[in-house]
């Protein structure tokens, strides 16, 4: 794929320009969504469009000069527009300014003008006082009309700021799920190519007895690679907020009966127990995130655990909440490492070597994406405990049929 | 592995942009009694699908030019070729997606050969027969005799609602194929209810426990995590 893959360079550099870039307020957060700490959170920028001037001093500065410049010339001109084009010219300055600055100047702006004008050039002229009733009416018309037009250029720049922000955030997520898939396929490749020439080295049944046992272990290695990857790539779509769960009803027992299917070779070694409370079927939950989570914590369990110790997997609605649980019979976890089992790459002192470290990481973030929590504890009797608590919802009226 | 059933009879055309997937699936399908015609890239798989009648397309998703689903819809405009896509992990949507698109089926990447043979056998059996025009079907245990209506299993009648037969019949003709919540829903329930999911898992929970001979252990109706479900004959 030399097009694509030439670009990727390009592709990367620019996520993460945009990405650093990106304001604050931007960052996917959604309820019980922890952001992880991993993702890059830079001040952004006052606002995008550069053309509005940063520092409030430097406003200042230029509503009084063109306080100034618009007096000079008024100074210059009253004589031969008379004093009421005057304050127009004045008004045009403050509309100059609206365009420009923020609010808070442009009102200094529009007061300072209309004292220069009651001040300077409305008569009684050189005192504050205006004796003409039709010239009191234009100070305030020229006050209403002034502050119209701030707050219009106001509410215009503010609307193109949030469509800028929108845009932006858009292009970096939109860039950060093409890098991902980028990533994702240039690894997942190679193991596709190697997964399929074991397969077809066996298919051949031209293999000695040695060639067929290594072509095993080609076999094993791959799809033992293909799980880290696999675990990879899911924690990296947790920390780019790429996950967008898709709640649905769920069968609890189907959920539960692939859970174990995925675990599969991993949880050989132990006796599974289900147990799902009577009656217990639909749950609204992502069926794909769920099943990977329950996965995560059986093969979590099988791993840490003597062989031939029982895995229990049991599901119920207690107190309005579903609980998802994996129970183990192994030597349970520390007490001073209870709160950071979940972390990434976390790995308890002492555990079986294996894994990298993100199952359980990967099952925190998956459950809450979804609005639910998760907790460890140690059992009565020995062992571990993990439940993924969901909020329980009232199951949909299925309309009756007979037969 | 080698199936006679293919043997010098069908053409795959492989739409894959990664040179050493095309050199592999190539290798796979043509030990396996298929002629194959590789295209690297969308524009270049519509030419050759074009150009002359293959049996099977086999196609990427993740193409360089053309979006898979996009070159899927340009076929569907005037073949009915079966077309089995290749994705990857984590991207339930794209199936979905191609599905509704008129793809056949999909392989995950990475796949075993079997498995990606096994998909082209159903997917082209598919393409030959008009299922529904046959009076009965059986399959292991299950007999369904659509023109009474009547269906056993182990030669026990079983009593199914209008729905659930609704549900059935739906299955049997597109045996082997993934069909998506939205597209049972929708043909069963009617367009209005295409995001109920709640009907497909409590009427899939009473069809398998009334039709499979063990329903903790379904092997008639497969659950597709994410995607749909699979009606399989054994």
């Amino acid at each position: 794929m030399p097009g694509e893959w030439g670009n990727l360079p390009r592709v990367q550099a620019q996520a993460r320009q945009n990405i650093s870039s990106m304001p604050d307020a931007t960052q996917p957060d959604a309820p019980g969504h922890r952001r992880p700490q991993s993702v890059p959170v830079v001040r952004a920028p006052a606002a995008p469009g550069n053309w509005l001037l940063a520092h409030p001093a430097q406003q200042y500065a230029l509503v009084f000069f063109s306080f100034v410049a618009a007096s000079l010339l008024n100074l210059s001109l009253v004589d031969l527009i008379g004093y009421q084009a005057v304050a127009l010219i004045y008004l045009l300055a403050v509309v100059v300014l609206a365009l420009f600055l923020s609010r808070g100047p442009v009102i200094v702006g529009t007061a300072l003008n209309a004292l220069g004008w009651c001040y300077a050039f409305a008569p009684p002229r050189y005192s504050f006082h205006i004796s003409s009733f039709y010239d009191k009416m234009m100070v305030v018309t020229y006050f209403a009309v002034a502050l119209t037009i701030s707050q219009l250029t106001t509410r215009l720049r503010a609307h193109r700021e949030a469509v800028a922000r929108t845009k932006l955030v858009a292009e970096s997520e939109r860039l950060g799920r093409t890098l991902l898939n980028s990533v994702s396929h240039e690894l997942r490749t190679p193991i596709a190519a190697i997964t399929s020439a074991a397969g077809e080295l066996r298919a051949s049944n031209a293999l000695t007895p040695l060639q067929k046992k290594l072509t095993t272990e080609i076999e094993t290695a791959s799809t033992r690679l293909n799980r880290v990857v696999q675990s990879l790539l899911s924690a990296a779509r947790l920390n780019s907020g790429q996950l967008r769960p898709k709640l649905d009803w769920c069968d609890i027992p189907e959920l539960v009966r692939l859970a174990l299917r995925d675990v599969g070779d991993l949880a050989a070694a132990h006796p599974l127990e289900v147990r799902i409370a009577p009656g217990l079927h639909l749950a609204k939950m992502d069926f794909v995130l769920m099943e990977q989570a329950l996965a995560n914590l059986v093969a979590n369990a099988a791993m840490h655990t003597p062989p031939g110790t029982a895995i229990d997997i049991m599901a119920r609605v207690e107190q309005h909440e579903l609980m998802l649980q994996v129970a183990d019979r192994g030597p349970g976890l520390p007490a001073d490492q209870m709160e950071r089992i979940f972390d990434s790459f976390h790995r308890v002192s002492g555990a079986t070597p294996g894994g990298i470290g993100l199952g359980l990481a990967i099952v925190r973030g998956f459950v809450e994406a979804q609005g639910g929590r998760v907790s460890a504890v140690n059992r009565q009797g020995g062992g571990a405990l993990f439940t993924i608590f969901m909020p329980a919802r009232e199951s949909p009226d299925i309309p009756e049929e007979h037969t | 592995m080698n199936n006679t059933e293919t043997k010098n009879t069908c053409s795959a055309l492989v739409i894959d942009d990664e040179p050493q997937i095309q050199r592999l699936l190539t290798i796979t399908l043509e030990s396996n009694g298929y002629r194959v015609a590789t295209a690297g890239s969308g524009q270049e798989g519509l030419a050759l699908a074009a150009q002359r009648r293959h049996d099977v397309i086999i196609l990427d998703l993740g193409l360089p030019d053309l979006n898979g689903v996009l070159v899927l819809k340009h076929l569907r405009g005037w073949t009915q070729t079966p077309v089995v896509v290749l994705t990857v992990l984590d991207e339930e949507a794209d199936k979905i997606e191609a599905l509704d698109a008129g793809a056949d089926d999909y392989v995950t990447k990475p796949f075993n050969s079997g498995e990606l043979l096994a998909r082209l056998r159903a997917a082209l059996r598919r393409s030959d027969t008009g299922r529904l025009e046959e009076p009965a079907f059986k399959t292991g245990e299950l007999v369904v005799d659509f023109a009474s209506r009547r269906v056993t299993r182990g030669n026990q009648p079983v009593r199914l609602t209008a729905t659930e037969y609704a549900l059935l019949r739906l299955f049997i003709q597109h045996a082997g194929k993934v069909l998506t919540h939205r597209h049972i829903l929708r043909e069963i329930w009617g367009p209005e209810h295409e995001d109920d999911t709640q009907y497909l898992r409590v009427y899939m929970t009473r069809l398998r426990e009334k039709l499979e001979t063990n329903p903790e252990l379904p092997v008639l109706f497969h659950t597709e995590p994410g995607v749909g479900y699979r009606f399989v004959e054994n």
